[in-house]
């Protein structure tokens, strides 16, 4: 226990850092560490779904992008950049709502449903933010205004790290409560859940939620950053993105997507550097690929749950499982 | 030919190109409980490799035998090496597969480049046929023939022959077959194979009619199979046979009056389903 006491100094003195940050470092570095923290945001409301309640959404773009689009629209189309904050309140009611449709359209069956429901779902969003040209920009995009107080680097960044820190603190509140207790249980036994007489169905879909609330805020702040967004924001590339991070950092843990989210984009910067080297690192994304899938086969845990096992010899987190509890015989199969 | 029935072969021509996409998607689901969401990229690989063939070589058949080779081999490969050791680990299968998917497409841009590629009909099946006073281009016939004759084959294969019986009978209960005295695994392996092959094939089939290649329709069609399997219901081989001929047709329609809808429509379908029927139109009762 006397290394997770470690862990928590080593995190506070980090975060100190991160505060003071400002004071010296170089805009570009900002900008890069904002974009860092709203992708952990994100990534972290996907742990929540995969690591803590065992189901896999390829969707989960639908929610960020929700949140981009709704403070884009209402900012963009009344001209008045203080709705930016109505834009967020209405991006997390749709999102809560679009959750609940697909959690009680696709959980009802097996569990691999909800993993082909959601990227219809998502897939669907896509196009018709593609299509419907005169509120969404349609494949070019929006720009959109945001209040003059917002525009400032430094603010931004402020306000990214405060959502990061409260958005962390957040979840670590739900998954340590009752509630993340019984999702976990669900992930590791759903019908031994059930038995106990827990209504699993609803378990499910109040994290489903949560965590599309979550990344529904996410994409709000990083509209808010970018001012415009476009088509990207909803395509499958951005659901891969939390996935890769939770992946590679290290799923059920929380902590783990906020490592994950920080390799992967200064890994990716370093790559575009040696683009200029030789082109086959412009396809950076194989890459990542092969990484994410060593990481799956070899090191389910991934980066923070390899390392606490290492450390505490405990065994938490991890995507062992059978998700719909139908362990099969393995002397068989 | 009026429009009604113009629309109608069209969809069905769309219909069975889904079909062997979703076919193996359902076959490999109802047997070992597999999801792969790679088959799309199977799908596009077989299509790609049918194109450089048939441009190799003039052939089409060809083409079209190269595509199906190539989707067994990466079939075998993708069972052997990333579904196997992870049986009864859903969760783990599914994000494999998912990795795998995009780094095929990666794979595939970095051989054939992200571009569209044209693919053009072979000679034989260019031009039209007049079906009542009206022309009906061949290749559509084509497709919707060599759709027909595969599914009946299949369907025979499932209901009339040894290795039917002992897929079938591994989708109700593998281990009472593999207590029989029955090497699943290795029953397994071939259909993996096999569904594989079937999806490439359609891949390749799927080129003249589309008129183009690129990338990205290994996920799009993969989709639609998605759907349609979710339709059918899960590992119903008939289930795959009529929700593709649905969503083609609705597809089709969808595509001649409104075509932005044509995916609402599928996704709206699909749940539909879900409400009415969970487990699919043709899917057993759980």
């Amino acid at each position: 226990m006397q290394k997770i006491g470690n862990a928590r100094i080593g995190l506070a003195i980090l975060l100190a850092v991160l505060a003071l940050l400002p004071l010296v470092s170089s805009r570009t570095l900002l900008a890069t560490l904002i974009q860092i923290f709203i992708v952990a945001v994100y990534a972290m409301s996907y742990d929540l779904l995969l690591g803590y309640t065992g189901i896999v959404s390829f969707g989960h773009a639908l929610f960020f992008g929700t949140g981009a689009y709704a403070v884009a629209i209402l900012s963009a189309k009344t001209d008045r950049p203080e709705l930016i904050f109505a834009g967020v309140l209405v991006g997390v009611v749709i999102a809560a709502a679009v959750s609940v449709v697909i959690g009680m359209l696709s959980l009802r069956v097996r569990a691999v449903y909800f993993s082909m429901i959601t990227l219809a779902f998502a897939e669907l969003f896509f196009i018709i933010a593609e299509k419907w040209n005169g509120v969404t920009g349609g494949n070019d995009g929006m720009s959109f205004s945001i209040p003059e107080w917002m525009r400032d680097r430094t603010v931004l960044y402020y306000t990214a790290l405060v959502f990061l820190v409260v958005m962390y603190l957040f979840l670590r509140r739900v998954a340590d409560s009752p509630l993340g207790r019984t999702l976990q249980a669900i992930r590791e036994n759903e019908n031994r859940a059930a038995s106990l007489g827990y209504d699993v169905l609803r378990f499910k879909v109040v994290s489903i939620v949560i965590s599309g609330v979550v990344a529904s805020l996410a994409g709000a702040m990083f509209g808010i950053f970018q001012r415009f967004v476009n088509t990207s924001v909803l395509s499958l590339d951005k659901t891969v993105e939390a996935l890769l991070a939770t992946i590679i950092g290290g799923t059920g843990t929380l902590i783990g997507p906020v490592v994950g989210a920080g390799v992967i984009r200064f890994a990716q910067d370093a790559l575009s550097d040696l683009a200029t080297v030789h082109p086959i690192f412009e396809r950076w994304l194989i890459l990542f690929g092969i990484v994410y899938i060593v990481i799956v086969m070899f090191f389910p845990k991934g980066i923070v749950g390899t390392l606490r096992d290492k450390w505490t010899g405990g065994r938490k987190g991890g995507v062992r499982h059978a998700a719909d509890g139908s362990e099969r015989n393995p002397d068989v199969l | 030919m009026s429009l009604t029935l113009n629309l109608l072969l069209n969809g069905a021509a769309l219909g069975m190109l889904i079909f062997l996409l979703a076919a193996g998607l359902s076959l490999i689901f109802g047997l070992m409980g597999v999801l792969n969401f790679a088959h799309g990229a199977i799908f596009i690989w077989g299509a790609y490799t049918g194109w450089t063939v048939y441009g190799w070589t003039g052939s089409f058949g060809l083409g079209l035998l190269a595509g199906a080779a190539a989707g067994w081999l990466l079939g075998w490969l993708l069972e052997r090496w990333f579904v196997r050791p992870f049986y009864g680990d859903h969760i783990a299968q599914i994000l494999l597969t998912l990795g795998l998917m995009i780094v095929l497409t990666e794979l595939l841009k970095a051989v054939w480049g992200p571009n569209l590629q044209n693919f053009d009909k072979p000679a034989l099946l260019q031009g039209a046929v007049t079906i009542l006073h009206d022309p009906f281009p061949v290749y559509k016939l084509f497709l919707i023939g060599v759709g027909t004759v595969l599914a009946i084959a299949v369907h025979l294969l499932l209901t009339r022959t040894r290795y039917g019986i002992i897929i079938r009978a591994g989708v109700q209960d593998p281990v009472m077959v593999q207590a029989l005295g029955i090497n699943v695994r290795r029953v397994f392996s071939a259909v993996f194979a096999f569904g594989a092959a079937l999806a490439a094939l359609g891949g390749v089939l799927f080129g003249p009619s589309f008129g183009s290649l690129f990338p990205e329709l290994g996920m799009q069609n993969q989709l639609l199979a998605f759907i349609v399997v979710v339709i059918g219901g899960i590992g119903s081989f008939l289930g795959a046979f009529a929700g593709s001929l649905l969503i083609g047709l609705a597809q089709t329609l969808m595509g001649y009056y409104w075509p932005e809808a044509a995916l609402a429509v599928n996704v709206a379908l699909m749940a539909l389903v879900l409400i009415l029927k969970p487990e699919g139109l043709f899917g057993a009762r759980r």
